[in-house]
């Protein structure tokens, strides 16, 4: 008996160590969605940063006014690890009745059936005005199940002050005026050792994706219901070869290895020594933190194309709005969205410095410099391969990432670069 | 040597032989002593053990964990798991960066007790709480540390090797290779495993009595002599131990290598739980990743067999 139960001791140890990763079932009741009563409770949950607050207050407070007896639990969720949360949320038997989904994640959830089909809601919700790039990640083999909320794209955040001092009177209209300006500002300001035209850190994919856009390529193509990877095309190749010229030409310290996360960019920009950054125009806020003068300081232009007089693409982030199938209010839920979508509403989210997912009118954008410029960028915007595998890149190990990284600091030429990233993106999402 | 030193007499020798004809019910009593902890071992272990051998022979996407279905599909995870050349890249990856970092944690750890044992007691003190400090910083704070220290433009580490002359180290990168980053997470885990080693080693040497070592002394023996013959036999059976649970430790570690580069670069730091979490968690395959953590249990049994096989065989937990 003792020694089975040291055996037992042991075994359990060895237990231990793995057990913890391996997570748990899930119920193996056959629960039918939609069959529970509704509890009188709207669950919704969105994302920090996404809506703000005195939006979504007024939101909730006519919601409620127009629905006697019903109460909305408004949640803020947090992006970091919101995928688990979503599946383990969507998989309960209390799931929210409304959710916030980024667009890149859409197809992933909308392709494995746990959002619930809106393609008969789509007049009711503005479906006229919907903005085209998102309104594709929402949909999958033909079916409705993501109603576009918001997006955001990039723009080149600069400083008026320095680009006046260089002598360069507006700003870039093309590539090789881009690569001009940035020898102006490197001849003026160079004799400061911390001085950066451009910041670019190595591994910011997502300016990475104009570039390739810009000169014809593209990440992936549809290939029927699956998708094969095109990073080893001219296009993609010249979209990677600019970013290098981009990088050498300014010199920037930014780190080869690592994204514009890490170090946060805007913080870099606050510090003052940076004359240029590729950003959304929010993270202008996050730099005056450090230094308040820079938002007057502040201009933005689009990303320049290698034709002059045009824009570059721009990956356009943002998010959808879903019901999960599991909901038990979704009518409640679907009277949720159609307020959202409604126009006065997405005319407060506009003014709030977005791109309003269910209008088009943009014009209370026009008020502010830096969004204004997002906004008409916004009209060039396109959107990564809606693959239902694509979140396995961003949550996983992202090869264009290794791809930059490996290319810019001399590892791998360009072909090995561009034909082992597109193995990789192969492998993921192929 | 004073007679006071005698030692005790064993607790063996001195123990009452259990008179025949006892009640049955005294005799169980001790059995349903152990019972709340016995099933609480197979309620919280034993449980969620079966449920993974159970979730690795179905098919549990986001789908099925949704709608509550359930498909068996046999084998074909595991079919799937071992016919991937990556799957076997990284086990090998896994298995000589456990041994690597447990090899240095266990000489380290040796090197720092003995340290420890010669140290006048100021000297002992300082090491010490400096040790445990280093054990008790919560791990992503050191591993942002030595995210920051190792940084390509802005860490302390390029900087100084510059300074010293070594000017090939300006902007040189780290991360760039699967190598060199194990490298870094390794020294890192090292860094966390140390004093934890250090601790239980020094533990084993202060119950050497000096009398040994003063012996040891007279009859000329060298410092190298003194080591194999006076404090090895002591700390040999906690040496055991620690590397034991070492294995188990180093072979799981998850929160350091995905916070430094997420397995990166190009795959080359990934480990095992690593790819355990990209099938699980970020893809959502949750069978494929129950398959691969079943494999990652019956690999640490066959390495951990013989340590357990030492506990079962040994009367007094003595082991060697």
């Amino acid at each position: 008996m003792k020694r089975w139960l040291k055996l037992a001791a042991g075994a359990a140890a060895v237990t231990l160590a793995t057990a913890g990763c391996a997570g748990s079932g899930g119920t193996d009741a056959g629960a039918a969605p939609s069959a529970a009563p509704s509890d009188g409770t709207l669950t919704v949950w969105l994302m920090t940063g996404s809506a703000p607050d005195t939006l979504t207050g007024a939101l909730n407070t006519e919601f409620e006014s127009a629905h006697p007896g019903v109460k909305v639990k408004y949640e803020v969720q947090q992006w970091n690890g919101i995928q688990q949360k979503l599946t383990t949320a969507l998989a309960g038997d209390d799931a929210p009745d409304v959710i916030e989904i980024g667009n890149t994640q859409t197809p992933a959830f909308a392709s494995q059936g746990v959002l619930a089909d809106l393609s008969g809601s789509v007049n009711d919700l503005n479906g006229a005005q919907w903005l085209a790039g998102l309104k594709a990640s929402g949909e999958f083999d033909g079916k409705t199940y993501g109603v576009p909320f918001y997006a955001a794209n990039r723009e080149v955040l600069y400083r008026k002050d320095m680009f006046e001092q260089a002598g360069i009177a507006a700003p870039p209209t093309s590539d090789a005026e881009w690569i001009a300006d940035i020898a102006k500002l490197k001849a003026k300001f160079g004799s400061d050792p911390d001085f950066q035209p451009l910041y670019l850190p190595g591994q910011y994919w997502y300016s990475l994706l104009s570039f390739i856009w810009d000169n014809g390529g593209d990440v992936a193509k549809a290939d029927g219901k699956s998708f094969k990877s095109t990073l080893d095309s001219a296009g993609a190749k010249a979209g990677l070869e600019f970013y290098k010229q981009l990088v050498d030409a300014s010199g920037t310290t930014a780190p080869k290895d690592n994204d514009e996360a890490n170090p946060a960019q805007a913080g870099i920009y606050g510090g003052g020594k940076v004359a240029m950054f590729i950003g959304a125009p929010y993270e202008v806020a996050t730099a005056a933190k450090t230094d308040p003068s820079l938002t007057a300081k502040t201009g933005a232009f689009p990303i320049p194309s290698k034709t002059a007089g045009q824009t570059a693409p721009v990956f356009l982030g943002g998010s959808n709005l879903a019901i999960p199938v599991n909901s038990k209010d979704q009518a409640l839920a679907k009277d949720y969205l159609k307020l959202l979508s409604g126009a006065k509403y997405q005319t407060q989210l506009a003014a709030a410095g977005y791109v309003p997912g269910t209008s088009t009118d943009v014009s209370a954008l026009d008020s502010d410099p830096l969004a204004s410029v997002m906004a008409k960028a916004s009209k060039n915007g396109r959107a990564v391969p809606a693959s239902p595998k694509w979140g396995d890149v961003e949550s996983g190990q992202n090869p264009l990432k290794d791809m930059l990284t490996a290319y810019l600091t001399g590892k791998k030429s360009l072909d090995q670069a561009t034909s082992d990233a597109n193995a990789a993106l192969d492998k993921l999402i192929g | 040597m004073p007679a006071g030193a005698t030692p005790p007499a064993s607790p063996r020798a001195s123990s009452v032989k259990p008179k025949r004809g006892r009640g049955i019910g005294e005799r169980t009593v001790p059995y349903l002593l152990i019972l709340p902890a016995l099933v609480a071992v197979l309620v919280l272990l034993g449980w969620p053990t079966l449920q993974l051998l159970g979730i690795s022979f179905r098919k549990l996407d986001l789908r099925e964990l949704v709608t509550g279905k359930t498909v068996w599909v046999g084998f074909d995870n595991y079919k799937q798991t071992l016919s991937d050349p990556a799957f076997w890249e990284i086990t090998v990856r896994t298995l000589v960066f456990t041994a690597a970092v447990v090899l240095a944690t266990l000489i380290v750890g040796l090197f720092v007790a003995l340290l420890m044992r010669h140290l006048g007691p100021v000297v002992r003190v300082v090491l010490q709480v400096t040790l445990v400090l280093a054990w008790a910083t919560p791990v992503i704070a050191t591993t942002t540390v030595f995210q920051w220290m190792f940084d390509q433009q802005y860490g302390i580490l390029n900087k100084t090797l510059d300074r010293l002359g070594f000017h090939g180290f300006i902007g040189f990168s780290w991360f760039s290779t699967g190598t060199s980053t194990l490298t870094v997470i390794g020294l890192l885990i090292l860094w966390q495993g140390v004093p934890f080693v250090a601790f239980t080693l020094y533990a084993g040497l202060i119950g050497v009595s000096k009398e040994q070592y003063e012996a040891a002394g007279i009859d000329g023996a060298s410092a190298w002599q003194t080591f194999w013959a006076v404090s090895w036999p002591a700390i040999r059976p906690i040496m055991t131990m620690v590397s034991f649970l070492s294995v188990l430790w180093d072979f799981k570690v998850f929160a350091q290598v995905w916070a430094i580069r997420q397995g990166g670069p190009d795959g080359g730091s990934t480990t095992l739980p690593i790819s355990l979490y990209l099938k699980g968690i970020a893809s959502s395959h949750f069978g494929a990743s129950a398959a691969i953590a079943t494999l990652m249990l019956i690999m640490l049994t066959l390495i951990t067999a013989r340590y357990v096989q030492l506990l079962v065989r040994s009367k007094e937990a003595d082991l060697s």
